[in-house]
């Protein structure tokens, strides 16, 4: 008997684990086409808090909720990261609770709404009369799918060319970024002696941590891309010649790729990197060093990206338009001024520039004005990397790869090809659906 | 009444007809009834919890892995074996399948035989011994989360307390998230530094309860100390060490926070990356989440049939 029940028990236990460990892959249930549950008075404002702006998004929606009496906002933490955002809104597309507004980046937006879980919000911007001109135009048609416009623009970042002007000035280069690649290829050898053997030129997030975002920089200033329109371009010569610029950046010591640069440039280990605009509180406030910031460099070569914030398709027609009515004042020309200066994100609203505190606040930050500035320069990213799933993680493994030594125009070959697999499985039967 | 039932049939071994009945049927019936209720009574609640979290779910995801299933899209289509076909035909399968059985050979391996060795060492009446059981019994119930956090600072390549040691006595410092080899020792080094504790202290509570008086005869008799060791203790050990050997195998298999946060699965995409991180990828990231299921299945296939050969092998073991 004692030998069956231990026996019995283990087997059991084995069972219920292993069968416990299969179920963790699917909720397996119907998704919801419901209501969405939720009430009309409260919206429910799913966000992960991008740049630590919980405070900030509390003070705005106590604003908001004095500004519009039988309003409450219900503020929920909804992840670390936009993934994570994601990942919990999938779960309530099967589980039928939604929220009213979600934070939705650039990236996962374009899944949402393809498979048509956010609404279109030109209708109910019309009918609310919510000037729309007012955005930043590259950052509001981010968001565009068929000629209708899936979320408004809310903590958008681009990245910058961050530097030491320490090193600059050991290195007797001028206190500027480089004009493009080329220049700084001439500047590395100077940064290298300057820097001593402990130190690295110059540090970029990894494949895993979005190389593939600033990289486009490089592939756009040797005239290459990702992709035109859905078409994959890996193979382009251009972006080939791109590839082979990062190996041999890698390869004469020039570069490094970490986890998160960011801590590593604040300590002084490193000398250049291109980092988010939401990176620029932490590195100005925590590094010893002067801080110098640039335009990316190459002109007009400088990718979008962050997050905005979207409406889900299946709630009732009045909680779409409270939602809509608490997007509005979170983006406004003045909540978008109090949010990027607490957070380092970029103002949304064209109008918030001329505000006399932005412009207090520019003028004592000069490194946030250089986001503004490149602003006009910037350019919406290539579809396969942002809009395909998996596109980012995808072309960042093939680019640690490039870095680790691997053939680049084998590596692109590759890309190419699954890039152009996945638009045929997933996506070509779903546009204009 | 009932026992007297049991007197009279062991009087009679091997007598060849039935036994005598005793003591009135209807009783016997209903305390049967009776018995039956109260099992019910008791298996019932978490037989509902099974069916409901457990075996529902595990028969939606097998279905779902016939899928295409998009995770955001309302619609799933069926689509046949062409995820199974899709999986057995790729590049990275091999891998992931690699890695996942070097992560969890080593973490079942080594956590076992640390745990086992610490658990002897702190099975003695020494000083201080308390604290030290309760210092390394501390990271199982850290969440694995944290660790990964606090393990970054360990193993950072241009700050780390590794890099630290190691310039000290001037070797080279390997960039452990950049190189895929490094990358992987790295997770594997760190899952099982949580794990030591829980293996750790089930051996310590084996040693505990086992005959000592058997240690002793055996030491009367001459048997050396690794005589003893391998003839005495650990045939009373034959137990625990099964057990650990399943728990901590479906554990290994299931990690997910320690990558996620050290490494993401990477570098290059997926040097890092086993089983269950595949699923979350595959649903999450590249939002199949029928592939997912698929993976899942997979691994539900081979978690039970290694289950099964390790029941035989402790069956086997029993009999010989």
């Amino acid at each position: 008997m004692n030998e069956f029940s231990r026996r019995g028990f283990l087997g059991l236990a084995g069972a219920a684990g292993v069968a416990g460990l299969a179920a963790c892959a699917g909720t397996g249930t119907a998704p919801s086409t419901g209501s969405g549950g939720g009430s009309s008075n409260t919206i429910e404002f799913w966000s992960n808090h991008p740049g630590n702006s919980k405070p900030v998004e509390q003070q705005i929606i106590k604003a908001f909720e004095v500004a519009n009496s039988g309003l409450k906002v219900k503020l929920v933490d909804a992840g670390k990261n936009y993934e994570e955002v994601a990942q919990k809104f999938n779960a309530s597309l099967a589980g039928g609770q939604l929220p009213d507004v979600v934070v939705v980046s650039d990236v996962t937006w374009f899944n949402f709404a393809l498979n048509k879980q956010l609404s279109p919000l030109d209708e109910l911007l019309s009918t609310a009369k919510i000037d729309t001109s007012d955005y930043v135009d590259a950052l509001y048609n981010d968001y565009n799918l068929d000629e209708k416009h899936y979320a408004l623009p809310f903590s958008r970042s681009t990245p910058l060319f961050y530097y030491n002007k320490d090193l600059w000035k050991a290195a007797g280069l001028e206190d500027r970024g480089p004009k493009d690649w080329d220049e700084f290829l001439t500047w590395a050898p100077k940064l290298k002696a300057a820097a001593g053997s402990d130190k690295i030129v110059m540090e970029l997030p990894d494949g895993s941590n979005y190389l593939d975002w600033v990289f486009q920089n490089m592939v756009w200033g040797y005239g290459g891309a990702y992709s035109k329109e859905w078409t994959p371009t890996f193979s382009d010569p251009n972006t080939v010649e791109a590839g082979t610029y990062l190996q041999n950046l890698a390869k004469d010591g020039y570069l490094k790729l970490s986890k998160d640069p960011a801590p590593d440039f604040t300590a002084g280990i490193v000398g250049c990197s291109m980092m988010s605009t939401g990176s620029l509180g932490g590195v100005a406030k925590d590094a010893k060093f002067p801080v110098g910031t640039a335009f990316l460099p190459g002109d007009g070569n400088c990718p979008t990206g962050g997050a905005g914030v979207g409406v889900p398709a299946n709630i009732s027609d009045d909680r779409k338009k409270n939602a809509l009515k608490f997007i509005e004042f979170l983006t406004n020309a003045q909540n978008t001024v109090t949010f990027t200066q607490a957070t380092g994100y970029m103002p949304v609203r064209k109008s918030a520039v001329g505000l006399p505190e932005e412009k207090a606040f520019l003028e004592k930050n000069p490194n946030a004005k250089t986001a503004i500035e490149q602003l006009p320069k910037t350019r919406s990213q290539d579809n396969v990397r942002v809009l395909l799933p998996g596109g980012g993680a995808r072309i960042g493994k093939g680019l640690d790869q490039i870095v680790q030594g691997q053939d680049v125009a084998t590596v692109f070959k590759a890309l190419d090809a699954e890039s152009q697999q996945v638009f045929d499985s997933q996506i070509k039967g779903k546009l204009g659906a | 009444m009932q026992s007297s039932v049991t007197e009279s049939r062991s009087a009679t071994p091997g007598s060849g007809g039935p036994p005598a009945q005793v003591g009135p049927p209807p009783r016997r019936s209903s305390g049967r009834a009776w018995e039956w209720s109260l099992a019910a009574l008791l298996l019932l609640p978490n037989l509902v919890l099974l069916i409901v979290f457990t075996y529902r779910p595990l028969l939606d995801n097998i279905r779902l892995s016939f899928t295409d299933w998009n995770i955001s899209s309302p619609i799933a289509n069926p689509v046949g074996l062409s995820n199974y076909v899709e999986w057995f035909g790729r590049d990275d399968t091999r891998i992931i399948v690699r890695n996942t059985l070097v992560f969890t050979i080593a973490t079942v391996g080594i956590s076992m035989a640390v745990g086992l060795g610490l658990a002897l060492l702190l099975d003695q009446k020494l000083r201080g011994r308390n604290l030290v059981r309760s210092a390394v019994f501390a990271p199982f119930v850290i969440s694995g989360a944290a660790i990964g956090i606090a393990f970054q600072f360990v193993f950072d390549p241009n700050y780390g307390l590794i890099r630290d040691l190691l310039v000290r006595v001037g070797v080279g410092v390997p960039d452990f998230y950049q190189e895929p080899g490094w990358a992987l020792f790295m997770v594997t080094v760190t899952y099982i530094w949580k794990n030591i504790g829980y293996t750790f202290v089930i051996y310590l509570a084996a040693l505990q309860g086992r005959r000592a008086d058997l240690d002793e005869a055996a030491e009367i008799d001459g048997a050396s100390a690794w005589t003893r060791f391998r003839r005495v203790l650990m045939p009373q050990l034959r137990p625990t060490t099964f057990f650990l050997s399943i728990t901590v195998l479906l554990s290994s298999v299931q990690v997910f926070d320690i990558i996620n946060v050290m490494t993401r699965g990477g570098p290059q995409g997926n040097a890092t990356s086993t089983l269950v991180y595949q699923v979350y990828q595959e649903t999450f990231v590249n939002q199949r989440a029928g592939y997912g299921a698929m993976v899942a299945t997979v691994m539900f296939v081979i978690l039970l049939a290694v289950t099964v050969v390790q029941v035989r092998f402790m069956d086997r073991g029993k009999k010989a």
